[in-house]
């Protein structure tokens, strides 16, 4: 039959082996880190692998396979077949309740956001003790004061009880490591599935050191799309405190416009270290709209855009997207150019879908160009892509040479952070 | 050639830019509390009291940069590395006790509203419900920020105790006097008001707003030392004010005898020996004050409990994302602005026993910080200078000394 019990309930729990004999307190309980899921094991739920016991000042792990807990009159005992200290491999390898989890900030993925755990709910079953869910709600609160039973009590005659909250196990990851001594080698897996934006708003809200480990664990490519969500301040923390090397690989992934804007939050010297430490191809791209003042176009367009002569057929052009895979928002104006690769037209992806294949280009695109320049003042994109409903606007200089295109997500991102400096 | 001149906004502009977390806090500081402790102490006690700000500045420096070094490093809140490392009973005694003695506190500022009305001839049963409202509305319509810069210009006007003393026309020698040599009866109620003074100057609610607001600034650790440039000129504020309010009233009120229980008596009582611009000048300032931190202490309160209890908090939540925080903030309101409308309200009980329980609450907190800061794991190299802990642990012996000797006196005397 399954025992379910509360970590803070067994912690101080003195246990005796099989003759009475005293062995200590139990003062933290060690699962799995990186639990496997079995067939009896759908959830991944970590397993129970050690007790931290505490005797008199002396701290030590005892392995947890020949541990039993039972519940006598209301209260837990915990029993020791036999004593036989926790191997440093296991402990090395397992995650400290009270250390890490109790009292700490968690990620609830399914809220995503952080809660702070107020208690930890374990259960015995045939195979072993598990770590099943973690309780975040106010009756657990109240629980670790001693005050839970007597409310519940008081409110039973009201026919209510204390709001309670759990959260599966499989649903959170922890992410507060600051207590360890040894560094843990955990990856958040679980976290890549979270959507970037959101990630980036838990990140915020992180202390320093965990700010960084959390970003560090994170792929390249969900590191890159975190990254371009932050807040600058938080951008500016995180380049500076991870690897140069990593920080240099999260920033090629990532669009050379947004380099560019994090590039003027850093310090000039960092901005050097990781351009330089950038592939060149990269680096150069966010070298040039670097050169661009603030309040020009230049600053805010992207150099990354899709261009065809206007001799390509349709076809051709369909080839050539399907090889480039641009991201969506390259695709918002598609541009066309003459011999001399000079600007005359734009094309729309719904064109070149609908028209046959054998369709030369300059039969179908459209003349009526609306451009700016790269010296332009950036105050009057806003306007000119709300009068004539465009997603993106090219960008091209005197000699009608293509420098980018302006995509609307960047104005409407400028204007957000233009009205929120003028509230403060 | 001279350059231009900047414009008066362009220079408001950079004024802000530089204003910290420590100039903020320490406008917040003297707060309707504040201002009448000091003035009931300049009534009974003259110029004897002055002295105990000198060693409350110094604590006060100490513990702000103790505040700012954690903020900074750590990237957490007080609260939050309260609940981390002390375990939850600590936390939730701390932190009832931060709610129910800011309650107090909060109606300790609306009396200071009703007050200062009362001087210009407003009844408090129109000004505290308009006051009150308009603070809900401002922080749940979510334009706090603005809010909070207005407020700090009008808080400028605080200086204006300057004026208010000076025409009280105050003897310096005998100032001078008072602090080297003060004459001073160690009884029940001058150990009050020491504790008193000390306690508003330093209150434990303070240490919380002034490492969240160092953290929402985004201050690093290698432009330290302008974050301290930033304390000190906070704490020099906040120390000038508060000894320019005992002077103003120890050179009217004290010389002619006058007892006064309330800060709004003070500005009332001013008027026939420093003229009636003195008073209106005290009874403005009392009320910008009031309103500002009547503010800043109910959020900064639904704010803590909630970061140390694990709520979501925050102005930028919807009330459906955070409701523990928006009731919270709306019942420490509703319940402080109710207590001054209750006719014949003890508010003197209650302004006292919420300064007992600061009183109480300080060393608490105090440990808790010099505990947290000299921890290697969460502060790294940046753990307390020696110096910092002799400072720190005398205050918080001495503090809880005081508190022992008002408790064991009566029992003497």
């Amino acid at each position: 039959m399954a025992l379910t019990f509360y970590l803070s309930r067994t912690l101080g729990i003195d246990i005796y082996d099989t003759h009475d004999n005293f062995i200590g307190k139990v003062c933290d309980i060690l699962v799995e880190q990186n639990p496997v899921k079995t067939e009896d094991n759908e959830n991944a739920r970590p397993k129970v692998t050690a007790l931290k016991l505490k005797i008199s000042k002396i701290t030590r792990y005892i392995d947890f396979s020949n541990v039993s807990i039972s519940k006598v009159n209301g209260r837990y005992e915990i029993m020791c077949k036999h004593v036989e200290n926790a191997s440093d491999a296991i402990i090395n390898k397992s995650l400290p309740l009270v250390q890490c989890i109790l009292d700490k900030q968690i990620i609830d993925l399914n809220g995503r956001k952080l809660v702070r755990v107020n208690d930890v709910r374990l259960a015995t079953i045939k195979q072993g003790t598990y770590a099943i869910a973690v309780d975040v709600g106010m009756e657990g609160l109240l629980r670790r004061i001693g005050l839970s039973k007597s409310l519940n009590a008081i409110l039973k005659m009201f026919g209510t009880t204390l709001p309670s909250k759990f959260i599966l196990w499989d649903e959170i990851e922890a992410i507060d490591f600051s207590n360890l001594n040894i560094r843990l080698s955990t990856t958040f897996t679980k976290l890549n599935h979270l959507h970037p934006s959101d990630l980036a708003d838990i990140i915020e809200d992180l202390g320093k050191k965990a700010k960084t480990e959390v970003f560090s664990s994170l792929d390249d490519e969900t590191a890159a799309d975190v990254l371009e969500e932050l807040e600058p301040e938080a951008q500016v923390h995180i380049l500076e405190n991870l690897s140069l090397e990593k920080a240099a690989d999260v920033l090629e992934k990532m669009p050379a416009h947004e380099v560019a804007d994090i590039m003027d939050e850093l310090e000039p010297q960092k901005a050097e270290e990781l351009l330089n430490e950038m592939e060149t191809e990269s680096s150069n791209d966010v070298r040039e709209l670097l050169e661009y003042e603030d309040d020009m176009v230049g600053s805010l367009m992207s150099n990354e855009y899709i261009s065809f002569n206007k001799r390509f057929t349709v076809g051709q052009a369909l080839d050539e997207l399907r090889k480039q895979k641009p991201e969506d928002d390259m695709l918002y104006s598609i541009l066309v150019t003459d011999d001399k690769e000079r600007l005359v037209a734009t094309i729309s992806l719904r064109d070149l879908v609908v028209e046959s294949p054998e369709t030369q280009l300059h039969q179908i695109m459209d003349v009526k160009l609306i451009t700016v320049f790269d010296d332009d003042k950036i105050d009057s994109l806003a306007e000119i892509i709300s009068k004539y409903n465009m997603l993106a606007i090219p960008v091209i200089d005197t000699a009608s040479k293509i420098q980018g295109i302006v995509i609307i997500d960047s104005i409407v991102e400028d204007l957000i952070n233009k009205g929120k400096t003028n509230k403060r | 050639m001279l350059k231009p001149k900047k414009s008066f906004f362009a220079k408001l502009a950079i004024f802000f830019a530089i204003l910290g977390p420590g100039i903020i806090t320490g406008s917040v500081d003297n707060d309707a509390g504040g201002i009448t402790t000091y003035s009931v102490a300049g009534a009974l006690y003259g110029y004897n009291l002055l002295w105990t700000l000198i060693p409350s500045f110094i604590v006060l420096i100490v513990i702000q940069e103790m505040n700012a070094r954690m903020g900074i490093v750590t990237g957490k809140g007080l609260a939050d590395l309260i609940r981390e490392n002390a375990g939850v009973k600590i936390t939730f005694f701390i932190f009832i006790g931060l709610l129910i003695a800011d309650i107090g506190n909060t109606t300790t500022e609306f009396a200071g509203v009703a007050g200062s009305m009362e001087v210009f001839g407003v009844s408090k049963y129109i000004s505290v419900p308009v006051v009150s409202f308009m603070v809900w509305i401002l922080v749940v319509k979510g334009t706090y920020k603005v809010a909070e810069r207005i407020f700090l210009i009008f808080s400028v006007s605080l200086l204006t105790y300057v004026v208010s003393a000076l025409l009280g026309h105050p003897h310096w020698s005998e100032i001078g006097t008072a602090i080297i040599n003060p004459k001073l009866e160690f009884n029940t109620s001058s150990i009050a008001m020491i504790i008193g003074i000390v306690g508003t100057t330093i209150a434990p609610w303070m240490q919380f707003y002034m490492q969240s607001s160092v953290i929402e600034k985004g201050l690093k650790m290698k432009d330290f030392k302008y974050t301290l440039v930033d304390i000190v000129v906070g704490c020099v504020a906040t120390v000038l004010v508060a000894f320019f309010i005992i002077v103003a009233c120890a050179s009217t009120l004290h010389v002619n005898g006058v007892q006064i229980n309330e800060a709004k008596d003070a500005a009332m009582a001013l008027k026939p020996f420093a003229g009636s611009f003195a008073s209106q000048i005290f009874a403005f300032g009392l009320f910008v004050a009031s309103v500002f931190s009547a503010t800043i202490l109910p959020l900064a309160t639904a704010f803590y409990v909630c970061e140390a209890f694990g709520f979501e908090a925050g102005i930028d939540k919807k009330w459906e994302e955070a409701p523990e925080f928006y009731v919270l903030y709306t019942g420490i309101l509703i319940i402080s602005a109710a207590i001054i409308l209750i006719p014949n309200a003890p508010l003197i009980s209650i302004s006292l026993g919420s300064q007992v329980l600061n009183g109480i609450l300080l060393p608490i907190v105090l440990i808790c910080m010099i505990l947290l800061v000299n921890n290697k794991k969460i502060m790294g190299e940046h753990v307390n200078k020696p110096m910092n802990n002799i400072i720190g642990w005398s205050a918080v012996s001495i503090l809880i000394g005081l508190s022992l000797l008002l408790l064991v006196l009566p029992f003497f005397s």
